[in-house]
């Protein structure tokens, strides 16, 4: 389904059966190297952190330290989802500070009416999904426009930052564990429901049967305009989880709380080894790079790297750790 | 063929270039960027009728307020062009940086060195990115993310540097007028040109467009592909810097001065009819787009919206405009239809790779 056909191994060993599990490791080397490099990449910033502050190896140390990346894996999920039909959500960042907004006044005062303008969120994605299927419109533009809808919305709730949360989504926020770090729940339930909704159901092999080859799935019988609302309702509805969890960390509403995960979580998912040509979606990849990507802001602020530095120097890892990919490349050939 | 967007009728050249289902127009063709010019028309009717005092004022203030997205447009243009996934995400940053360099060294060597220095770090932000998408073959979007990155570390650093403000020699030019037209219109108006001529005329405008609609047929063709991508990132980043470099003296170096410059040059290209799957670019949509864009936001704190409901109307518009142009011109259409096409009507060639 996902062939990317870059290796040659794996083409050698389709005719004799089942193939050499060197072979098999050889091709998931290939496949999964970026998603690899991503947790290298993971586990030299952890140990560099470690290193400096051996504090964080507790459990609240980890959860201290992956908290932000919560909001960020559901995020990126949800764009991983979007991108394995072949589009790119450019709404995302926006759309997460709206939901944080929208937690923090409207689902507090009055909860009937938060939950109705959070379902609307749901059919304007249906819709969005509807028109780039039909109108053949590119779903970069479209999806550019509504984070400015987004954005405006968010402006006219609450201008400036602020209001509260409701009870039950500050209780969530605030669960705490001695036995495991909560991050790492949260973590991997984002990943499980990514898996779960791209790899194990029909729908997400329809999905990425759209991403990958269009003219196929229309010939095989099924609605290719389902089939992409479908992908952009269960994106908007990571989308809707990811804001409800940054707003219950937050515990207030910011439009402009979220508007880096526009770009961040697409670089998660390339990270993580996903393509933008679509039919490719890789949940685990991805969760590994949001996370890598949310702690290499926690370890640039344990070095004591100075504030103007910081997002310099979170560019120049990401395309270290991306330059990384060619050399495993060669080394899987 | 795809830049003649002020002759009539492009389509009566052969359409070996485009897809395989073309069919003869006849008549006046419909320019690309005909939609955002009613859009212009439009706009500047309504800020008419809420006013009707001084009828041009309006389109004065725009036109000294648009050079800026303009230039930044035609380079996010070029680049878009260059086809499917090609997006500089840097560019808002990078205008910001040229504000502070233009400022910095204009303080020290002069105005003019100021303004060259400040296109000097926009080529140098599309350098980095270049390098990153052909050496260490990242994709554009996260290049040029991670360009802005550095950038943006950069533009704090100076801005804890300096703290000059532009020279008043720079500040009367940029403000300047002739015969009621802004001088930076006329200059962008010469940019634009230039571009154009580029696109229609010159071996690097065609191989942008011959890599827009097909890299692997332009590498075939002996078009030396990373060449021309290198180039048309170092041109957007270019432009950006001197967008960034001028608007320093128009309004004031500041850390966020290019933030909205990213989105919306990217909405004035596409608005502009520009091809957001590459292949076609329009220089003169860069004006209209822009013009629709600078107008729009003059009406709206005109009637009194808020920020918000402002936004609000700019995203929904950007959507209609791109649905009612991609149902009007036929244009606009998405990979995926034009895959369709070729599967249906003639099995010929697959346009993109």
């Amino acid at each position: 389904m996902t062939t990317a056909s870059t290796s040659t191994p794996a083409r050698t060993g389709r005719g004799a059966g089942s193939p050499a599990p060197a072979v098999r490791l050889r091709a998931g080397l290939a496949h999964g190297s970026p998603a690899l490099l991503s947790l290298v990449a993971l586990v030299v910033i952890v140990a560099l952190a470690a290193a400096i502050q051996p504090g964080i190896l507790s459990v609240t140390g980890l959860s201290l330290m992956l908290m932000s990346a919560i909001p960020l894996a559901f995020a990126a999920q949800a764009q991983m989802i979007i991108m394995s039909v072949g589009d790119i959500d450019l709404g995302i960042g926006n759309l997460v500070g709206l939901i944080t907004v929208i937690a923090a006044t409207v689902l507090a005062t009055e909860p009937l009416l938060g939950l109705l303008m959070l379902a609307g969120v749901l059919v304007v994605y249906a819709l969005l999904g509807l028109i780039v299927q039909k109108r053949g419109v590119p779903s970069i533009i479209v999806t550019l426009g509504m984070s400015f809808v987004w954005l405006g919305i968010g402006l006219q709730l609450l201008p400036t930052p602020g209001g509260a949360t409701p009870a039950w989504l500050s209780a969530i926020g605030s669960w705490r564990s001695t036995v495991v770090p909560p991050p790492l729940v949260f973590i991997a339930l984002a990943a499980l429901a990514g898996w779960w909704i791209t790899r194990r159901s029909r729908i997400g092999t329809r999905m990425r049967a759209l991403g990958s080859s269009a003219a196929t799935l229309d010939k095989a019988g099924w609605s290719l305009t389902r089939t992409r609302i479908a992908a952009y309702v269960l994106a908007a509805v990571l989308i809707l989880v990811s804001g409800l969890l940054l707003a219950a960390q937050t515990r207030s509403g910011d439009i402009n709380s979220a508007s880096n995960f526009t770009l961040t979580t697409i670089a998660a998912v390339i990270l993580g080894g996903g393509t933008f040509s679509g039919g490719r979606a890789l949940p685990l990849g991805t969760a590994l790079g949001a996370v890598t990507l949310g702690l290499i802001s926690v370890l640039l602020s344990l070095v004591a790297l100075p504030s103007s530095m910081q997002a310099g120097a979170q560019g120049l890892i990401v395309l270290a750790v991306l330059a990384g990919r060619i050399v495993t490349e060669r080394f899987s050939r | 063929m795809t830049t003649s967007t002020s002759t009539p009728a492009p389509a009566q050249n052969p359409p070996t270039l485009s897809t395989p289902a073309v069919e003869p127009r006849r008549g006046f063709h419909w320019p690309a960027w005909g939609w955002s010019l009613v859009g212009v028309l439009a706009v500047w009717l309504c800020i008419v009728a809420v006013r009707p005092a001084q009828p041009f004022d309006p389109l004065a203030q725009a036109l000294s307020l648009a050079p800026f997205l303009v230039l930044v447009a035609l380079g996010q243009m070029l680049v878009i062009t260059l086809g499917p996934g090609n997006i500089d995400v840097s560019v808002g940053t990078v205008v910001s940086m040229a504000s502070y360099v233009s400022v910095g060294v204009g303080a020290a060597a002069g105005p003019v060195v100021g303004i060259l220095a400040a296109v000097g770090v926009g080529l140098a932000a599309g350098l980095v990115s270049a390098i990153a998408i052909l050496l260490l073959r990242v994709p554009p979007i996260i290049a040029t993310l991670a360009t802005s990155l550095i950038v943006q570390s950069t533009t704090l650093l100076l801005a804890d540097a300096n703290r000059a403000s532009a020279a008043a020699g720079l500040r009367t030019f940029v403000n300047a007028k002739v015969l009621g037209i802004p001088v930076m219109a006329l200059l962008v108006v010469v940019v634009t040109a230039a571009v154009a001529f580029a696109l229609a005329r010159t071996r690097f405008g065609l191989s942008v467009l011959a890599v827009g609609q097909s890299p692997r047929a332009a590498e075939r063709a002996g078009i030396r592909v990373w060449r021309v991508t290198e180039i048309t990132y170092l041109v957007s980043g270019g432009l950006a810097g001197l967008a960034g470099g001028l608007l320093a003296a128009f309004i004031s170096p500041s850390t966020v001065l290019g933030s909205s410059y990213m989105l919306d040059s990217v909405a004035v290209v596409v608005i502009g009819g520009t091809l957001i799957s590459g292949g076609r670019a329009v220089p003169v949509g860069a004006w209209t787009g822009a013009l629709f864009f600078v107008l729009l936001s003059g009406l709206l704190n005109l009637v009194g919206w808020s920020v918000g409901a402002q936004n609000i109307l700019k995203g929904v518009l950007v959507v209609a405009v791109v649905v009612v142009s991609t149902a009007a011109t036929g244009t606009g259409r998405s990979v995926l239809a034009r895959l369709r096409d070729n599967l249906s009507i003639s099995k010929k060639e697959n346009t993109h790779g």
